[in-house]
């Protein structure tokens, strides 16, 4: 057990450590240059912010926090859902696949998050609106990547198993759906990034609530701190759910080394 | 002119389903009398650019220009600075070690959460919008190209080792020429980010743009310029997608375009 964690901290050291100093730094910059704290907070102050009740702005941190997480689960199990059934249903049947994949990778090539103003004004306010506009923003890439992957099969094999009279539902189990799921995670980390992107450009434009909420409310009366700490908290969600993914990932595809970053 | 032909030719279907597309929006809003604040027609929309009346009221040019120069400025530096950065990460291993960790935590992060933060430091205008597209679009071509120069074969490179080839010419005739369709690849994804990070930046705060635009008849519940703006950023976004496919297809003629498969 010991030796197991020592062997993920091995392994993870890189990023905590990077954090770690990064902090530091911006703490002594801030320190030693003086800074103003209108124009950058120290990461003390910003932390304060947080877990200590202030004289001035007073935010229920867990009001907005618990906003935020609900849109961002909420659309990263929508959009998940419907990208992949949507996905397997093109691959099911070639007509789909032929009437809907150049739609979907044409409209993944668009600035999708502008027709966030639209999607508020037709649905007013609120946390469904939200979500409303993380699933668009994140939909298309899901769709696409899962797409592809259910399609990108071994020519050979599928002539095999055919030559062996497996049915279309066999060849849908037991190969294109293994085959896909290093394409699925793969959408399904960009889904968990963009659908924060999504909950947080919607809080932006309009919402009464939310760290989006907050940073826009704070930028107006020129109050740093908040914005700080809603963009660690934002930063807090956007690991984590990435960090569930990668971690599903494992569990489900034990033999299959993931090629995130390798830089 | 031939030539034109064989490209209106090849995209004849495109152009089909953008016409059908309009066509059906237009009859939809005639059939079922949908309210105009709600669903404008596409014909009303157009009007809203192309009739003076009404476009006098919406300085087109200026916002066009201002969104167009926000997006191509970002992307140059986004394109020159990612490239380099990624360089210099192959180059030496020193820069490699701090820079990878620091990339790596950045990627995953929802950058454009910081947009009003730069609006804030900077004031309105061009320059915090272009600064906002760079962040957005950087960290995916930093890492395409990344990944591009280092996935060459290790055959090749023990074999011009062997020949006394010098790092500068590893790195010119080797490892970028490799690298081409994997900085194509990213490129494409940054065009798009670069025009998400201009409008968001222009929704937070600009007193010009197509962004601001959006934002402005938002206010005013006005929907056929907003869906005006909404044509004009796609086809902006389009355009720089385009013009990077055809650089692509200019610079690699031997690689078919891995878009689309």
């Amino acid at each position: 057990m010991m030796e197991k964690l020592l062997d993920i901290f091995k392994r993870n050291y890189q990023t905590p450590l990077v954090i770690l100093i990064i902090f530091l730094i911006w703490q002594f910059a801030v320190m030693l240059f003086n800074v103003r704290e209108f124009i950058l907070p120290s990461p003390l102050a910003t932390l304060a912010h947080i877990f200590v009740p202030q004289p001035d702005a007073n935010y229920n941190w867990t009001v907005h926090l618990s906003t935020t997480i609900y849109e961002v689960l909420l659309s990263f199990a929508i959009t998940s859902f419907v990208g992949i059934v949507i996905a397997i249903i093109m691959a099911w049947s070639r007509l789909m696949n032929d009437l809907l994949l150049p739609v979907f990778v044409f409209i993944n090539s668009l600035p999708t998050i502008a027709i966030a103003p639209i999607i508020t004004l037709w649905f007013g306010y609120g946390i469904l609106t939200n979500v409303f506009i993380a699933f668009l923003v994140s939909f298309f890439p899901v769709v696409v990547n899962v797409a592809v992957g259910l399609n990108k099969v071994d020519e050979d094999l599928l002539d095999l198993v055919r030559y062996l009279h497996a049915s279309k539902w066999q060849i849908f189990i037991k190969i294109r759906i293994p085959n896909s799921l290093p394409y699925v995670f793969a959408g399904l980390k960009i889904c968990s990034t963009l659908c924060v992107v999504g909950a947080i450009v919607g809080e932006f434009i309009a919402s009464d609530k939310g760290l989006g909420y907050i940073i826009i409310n704070s930028q107006f009366t020129m109050d740093t701190p908040p914005i700080f700490a809603s963009l660690i908290l934002i930063s807090v969600i956007g690991v984590v759910l990435s960090w569930l993914v990668s971690f599903l990932e494992k569990i489900l595809m034990p033999w299959y080394r993931s090629e995130t970053v390798q830089v | 002119m031939k030539k034109f032909g064989a490209i209106v030719g090849n995209h004849y279907k495109k152009l089909l389903a953008i016409f059908a597309f309009l066509l059906i929006w237009q009859l939809v809003v005639m059939l079922f009398g949908i309210k105009e604040f709600i669903l404008p027609s596409p014909i009303k929309t157009f009007s809203y650019l192309f009739i003076p009346e009404l476009a006098a009221q919406y300085d087109w040019p200026r916002h066009i220009g201002t969104t167009l120069m926000e997006i191509l400025i970002g992307f140059t530096v986004t394109a020159i600075v990612g490239i380099l950065v990624a360089v210099l990460m192959t180059w030496s291993s020193v820069l490699k070690y701090i820079i990878k960790p620091i990339i790596t935590l950045f990627y995953s992060l929802p950058k454009i959460a910081l947009a009003p933060l730069f609006l804030l430091w900077f004031g309105y205008g061009i320059i915090p919008n272009v600064m906002i597209a760079f962040l957005v679009a950087f960290f995916p071509i930093v890492i395409n190209t990344a990944v591009g120069l280092n996935a060459v074969e290790e055959d090749l490179l023990d074999l011009v080792h062997y020949l006394h080839a010098s790092k500068w010419q590893v790195l010119v005739k080797i490892r970028l020429p490799n690298a081409l369709p994997f900085i194509f690849s990213g490129f494409k994804i940054s065009a798009t980010l670069c025009v998400v990070g201009a409008i968001v930046g222009e929704f937070i705060a600009s007193f010009q743009g197509l962004g601001f635009v959006l934002k402005q008849a938002q206010g005013l519940m006005d929907t056929p310029p907003m869906f005006a703006s909404l044509i004009l950023i796609s086809i902006l976004g389009l355009s720089l997608f385009g013009f990077i496919a055809l650089l692509e297809q200019w610079v690699m003629p031997w690689q078919q375009s891995r878009q689309n498969r």
